[in-house]
């Protein structure tokens, strides 16, 4: 029996769609069998982020409505094929044309299929989040270091309760080292204080992202990068390792000599 | 006179059977019998709670109102009232307190959040925090064993003399009865301690809580 996990954060632009990708594509490199499944009606985009657009014929409605078989829609991954699928969101109709009801029953199928059915939320409360949150045993909230993004996932962490999903996995995106260090951001121990959940990973703000992103290809799979890092430690906390939260000291030599000056660096 | 020793009345929990002396109870029972001849079978096949206002009642005592009570085809709940006290089997209640209704208060045992609001007539005591976007709303006294972020309305009705009360006093906005305010634009140094909220003149003033 698989795990369906809900990704949303209340507000939008924050980096569930990113964020599904990667932890998807984790997933699958760990070995795991994922399903992605695209839950934004109408404004779809997590196909683009993995760069499987032009592969589309069925999607999330075709399905529940009974247009296709569940097996047809869904789109094998480029890299890890049968391991990694995409359902996707229709994106010529309205939130309110699936019902949370199919969304339970759709997840109920693939649970039994996967091990992980990651669930990419649209932002908001209303109905396209009814639609996310259904079906899911699990959820994680998404947030960036600004107080509108904090507050939102608060108010979503609310709901999650109200939907009986407790206990929910933080993952603070975007997060700027520098801008923590001046005071000019939130900090870690700043959002912890308001929503005090656990804190599943800390994403640096990375142009690797921006970059991978556009080439449809997760950032995950890229040793190099910082971000990649960041959400290999979160998918390997998912599989229930004990991994410390990454050291978000920028690296470089001017950075080591600033930290040195400013007494951080022992 | 001996009518006013016990009262039928229908309340938010349904109907209430109020004794306001126990000590009188031989009185008591003659005046809830009056009372339930008088309303005739008004009250019949309907469950009563009892609100004890003064003095205890042994259990014996509760059973002998119980078998008035269905004589006349009602049945008694022995849960307290939402409202009000419970009936006292044992322990004698000092004469200097006097319960009243609106003491009644509400224990919330975790984090309100942003979007959440809480309406309620009595005190409201929070084991967490209440988040900013959070609101609490009710007619008593606000204790926060956390810290309070949000918006916080004691004394609602009018009650001039409640207090808010947090282990961190941060909230967005702070009414107390009719009066309001709002923390200033500027950044304050947070609080060290406890602080409470109360009206002073015409104006609501935070103080560091000392007992």
């Amino acid at each position: 029996m698989g795990k369906v996990i809900v990704i949303t954060s209340g507000k939008g632009g924050v980096g569930k769609t990113t964020t599904t990708a990667n932890l998807g594509t984790g997933l699958a490199a760990a070995g795991q069998k994922v399903c992605l499944v695209d839950t934004d009606i109408g404004l779809r985009n997590l196909d683009v982020v993995m760069g499987l657009e032009n592969r589309i014929v069925y999607d999330l409605l075709h399905v529940v409505e009974g247009q296709c078989r569940l097996r047809q829609a869904l789109i094998k991954d480029k890299q890890f094929g049968d391991r990694l699928v995409l359902l996707p969101a229709p994106q010529t109709r309205e939130k309110d044309a699936v019902t949370p009801e199919q969304m339970k029953e759709l997840m109920k199928e693939l649970r039994e299929e996967y091990d992980f059915v990651l669930l990419d939320s649209p932002a908001g409360i209303e109905h396209g989040f009814k639609n996310a949150v259904a079906g899911a045993d699990a959820a994680i909230v998404v947030t960036t270091p600004e107080i509108a993004a904090v507050r939102d996932a608060d108010r979503i962490i609310g709901l999650l309760e109200a939907a009986e999903l407790y206990d929910p996995g933080l993952v603070i995106n975007r997060v700027r080292p520098g801008m923590v260090r001046r005071g000019d951001m939130m900090s870690i121990s700043d959002i912890d204080d308001i929503l005090a959940i656990d804190i599943l990973g800390v994403v640096p703000d990375d142009q690797d992202i921006i970059v991978s992103t556009n080439r449809g290809e997760p950032v995950v799979t890229d040793s190099k990068s910082r971000a990649g890092q960041a959400y290999r430690n979160i998918v390997r906390r998912i599989l229930g390792e004990e991994v410390p939260l990454m050291n978000l000291q920028e690296r470089g030599v001017m950075n080591w000599f600033k930290r040195i000056l400013s007494g951080e660096a022992q | 006179m001996s009518t006013q020793l016990c009262t039928i009345k229908g309340s938010r929990d349904g109907l209430v059977v109020t004794i306001t002396d126990a000590s009188r109870f031989d009185h008591v029972l003659d005046a809830l019998e009056r009372q339930l001849i008088a309303s005739e079978s008004f009250f019949q096949g309907s469950s009563a709670k009892l609100l004890v206002k003064q003095g205890t009642l042994t259990s014996s005592q509760i059973d002998e109102i119980e078998g008035l009570l269905a004589q006349h085809g009602m049945r008694l709940d022995r849960r307290p009232p939402n409202l009000g006290i419970s009936p006292r089997e044992r322990g004698p209640v000092p004469e200097s307190e006097p319960e009243r209704l609106e003491d009644s208060t509400l224990l919330v045992r975790r984090t309100i959040r942003s979007g959440q609001r809480l309406h309620y007539d009595g005190n409201v005591v929070v084991m967490g925090d209440v988040n900013p976007g959070a609101e609490i709303v009710c007619s008593g006294d606000i204790l926060v064993l956390g810290a309070l972020r949000g918006v916080a309305h004691a004394g609602a009705e009018g009650k001039t003399d409640a207090i808010v009360f947090a282990f961190r006093l941060e909230p967005t906005q702070l009414r107390i009865a009719h009066l309001i305010s709002r923390a200033p634009d500027e950044k304050l140094p947070q609080p060290q301690g406890p602080e409470v909220a109360r009206v002073v003149g015409d104006r609501i003033q935070l103080s560091v809580y000392s007992h």
